[in-house]
């Protein structure tokens, strides 16, 4: 990402000049007081927002060029997991991860195959019956992690995973995030738990009023709250 | 696009058609109201533009002569009558036989000729055909110069009226039709619309996934044709009926009237409301993807 800004159709400035780069493979907190631009700095990544100027490159492309056919396709290498789980409620847990590679018409037997490995990835194989509604939010948010990752994406990118969740379930939660990093696949998580962040001694980009103010390898949360 | 692809495309816009219930029964409804009265529109005007073709291949001149004329003259206008370029047919017509063809034309009201007495104020006549409809007019002119002719008519004022009353009742008709076309419209993008709406989370999440804007779209895009194409079929079945007993009906009491014969007519006409249908269908749905859900 370099010289990248954003400001909103409203006027406000949400990221001035950000210039970070994610190594293949990294596990990135983004850290901020709220409104500082962090769930923009995601958006970015999976363009569900155009920068206002400078150059994002995701996977080896240059996402400011793309056109709006290619976006899918774009979206495919990721897998992106929100702080709302966005799960539809009327489909088991099961359908849910399975959608995501029906919506990009994979084979059947694949299909099978990769939903059985990724909700035994995240603990949830004896669940997949069940709808949503029957399950806790942990539980809830592990199955919209298996539903990111299903597809084999190269990166994850996250805005506040565990923001709806207490420490213990936050925790479980992270422990997944760390195996699915272990496998080589880029982690981008935007959060405000500082437990987790401190926790987890991994990179930390830390936002304020749209820029940057601090990149450490091992870094702290570094703020109250 | 694989089978699997198409099957789940189909399934979701029947599920969406199910969870709409009445505003697909409504949908429906107009979408079939505006092809049958398109449908019967179009019956009427080209059974119109047939009929006038007809009458005006049928057309003959009516020759009157004058009173005075001897039965050796008349004979000799008879034929320079038939020596004419393109006349194919020359009758007599008496007085006597002119008054009873009056009489069964007036059929029950022919107590009025008693006012007559046994005066027949009739004149003697021809009755003469020609190959060719446009040689009606200038043929009655030559023979109108002959000696000892009164006048000649012929039947081109009904066949003009024939023609000015089609273009009547077709630019009424397009108005109508327009007007019907994008009522169905307006009620089939409402029915797509909320359907978008219903779905807007599922349809935000296969964005997310990577599903492309065509995967997006097409169910919505059969579910609006199902919506068009069913109601065109609902016209196209009630005209094909309608059309099959008026046919029925005009041969067995009013044989005279050339109707255009039921098949292949209808048919055509059908395969016409149906694509018609179908359009109208995909373009509405077409309308509110676009408007509200940017796909
Ligand atoms: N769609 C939008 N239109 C206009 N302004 C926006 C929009 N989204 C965000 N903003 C503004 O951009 C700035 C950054 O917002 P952003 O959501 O990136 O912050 P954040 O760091 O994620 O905050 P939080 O921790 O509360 O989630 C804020 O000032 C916000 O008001
Ligand atoms: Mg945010």
């Amino acid at each position: 990402m370099t010289d990248v800004s954003k400001v909103y159709s409203n006027g406000s400035v949400a990221l001035s000049d950000v210039s970070v780069n994610i190594a293949e493979g990294d596990f990135v907190f983004v850290v901020g007081p709220s409104g500082a631009g962090k769930s923009t700095f995601i958006k970015l990544i999976f363009r569900e927002e155009w920068p206002t100027n400078g150059q994002i490159i995701v996977n080896g492309r240059n996402i400011t060029e793309l056109s709006l056919r290619e976006v899918p396709f774009l979206r495919r290498g990721l897998g992106i997991v929100f702080q709302d789980y966005r799960l539809l409620p009327n489909k088991s847990v099961h359908e849910n991860v399975a959608f995501a590679m029906e919506v990009i018409e994979a084979p059947r037997r694949e299909i099978q195959k990769r939903v059985n490995h990724v909700l035994e990835l995240v603990g949830l194989r004896d669940l997949a019956r069940n709808l949503p509604s029957e399950l806790s939010g942990g539980e809830q948010q592990r199955v919209a992690i298996a539903r990111a990752i299903v597809n084999k994406p190269r990166v994850v990118i996250a805005d506040e995973p565990t923001g709806n969740l207490d420490p213990d379930t936050s925790w479980e939660i992270m422990k997944i995030f760390e195996k699915i990093n272990e496998d080589g696949t880029t982690l981008v998580m935007a959060t405000h738990d500082k437990t987790v962040v401190d926790a987890m001694k991994r990179r930390v980009i830390a936002i304020e009023k749209g820029r940057i103010v601090r990149d450490e390898a091992i870094g702290v949360y570094g703020y109250e709250g | 696009m694989k089978v699997r692809t198409v099957e789940y495309f189909i399934r979701e816009a029947i599920v969406s058609l199910k969870r709409n219930g009445l505003m697909s029964i409504a949908s429906v409804s107009t979408v079939a109201l505006s092809m049958l009265i398109l449908g019967l529109f179009l019956v009427m005007v080209l059974n119109l533009n047939h009929m006038a073709s007809v009458l005006e291949s049928q057309v003959q001149i009516s020759v009157y002569l004058q009173d005075n004329l001897s039965d050796r003259e008349m004979r000799e206008v008879g034929t320079k009558i038939t020596k004419l370029p393109g006349v194919t047919m020359v009758t007599f017509v008496g007085k006597e036989e002119a008054m009873t063809r009056f009489k069964q034309r007036l059929g029950e009201q022919q107590g009025l000729l008693s006012a007559l007495g046994d005066t027949n104020p009739l004149p003697n006549g021809f009755e003469v055909k020609v190959d060719k409809p446009e040689m009606v007019k200038p043929t009655a002119q030559a023979i109108a110069q002959f000696k000892g002719i009164e006048t000649t008519k012929f039947g081109q004022e009904v066949v003009e009226h024939l023609f000015s009353l089609t273009k009547m009742v077709r630019w009424f008709g397009v108005l109508l039709i327009l007007f019907l076309a994008l009522a169905a419209l307006f009620i089939i993008s409402n029915t797509i619309r909320i359907t978008v709406f219903a779905r807007r989370k599922e349809i935000g999440i296969m964005k997310y996934v990577g599903a492309t804007d065509w995967f997006i779209r097409w169910p919505f895009l059969i579910e609006g044709v199902i919506l068009g194409l069913g109601g065109a079929l609902i016209a196209v079945f009630l005209l094909a009926e309608a059309y099959g007993m008026l046919t029925s009906k005009v041969y067995e009491s009013l044989a005279f009237l050339p109707l255009i014969p039921r098949s292949p007519f209808i048919a055509n006409i059908s395969g016409l409301l149906l694509v018609l249908g179908a359009m109208i269908g995909a373009l509405g749905s077409t309308i509110s993807l676009r408007r509200f859900m940017k796909v």
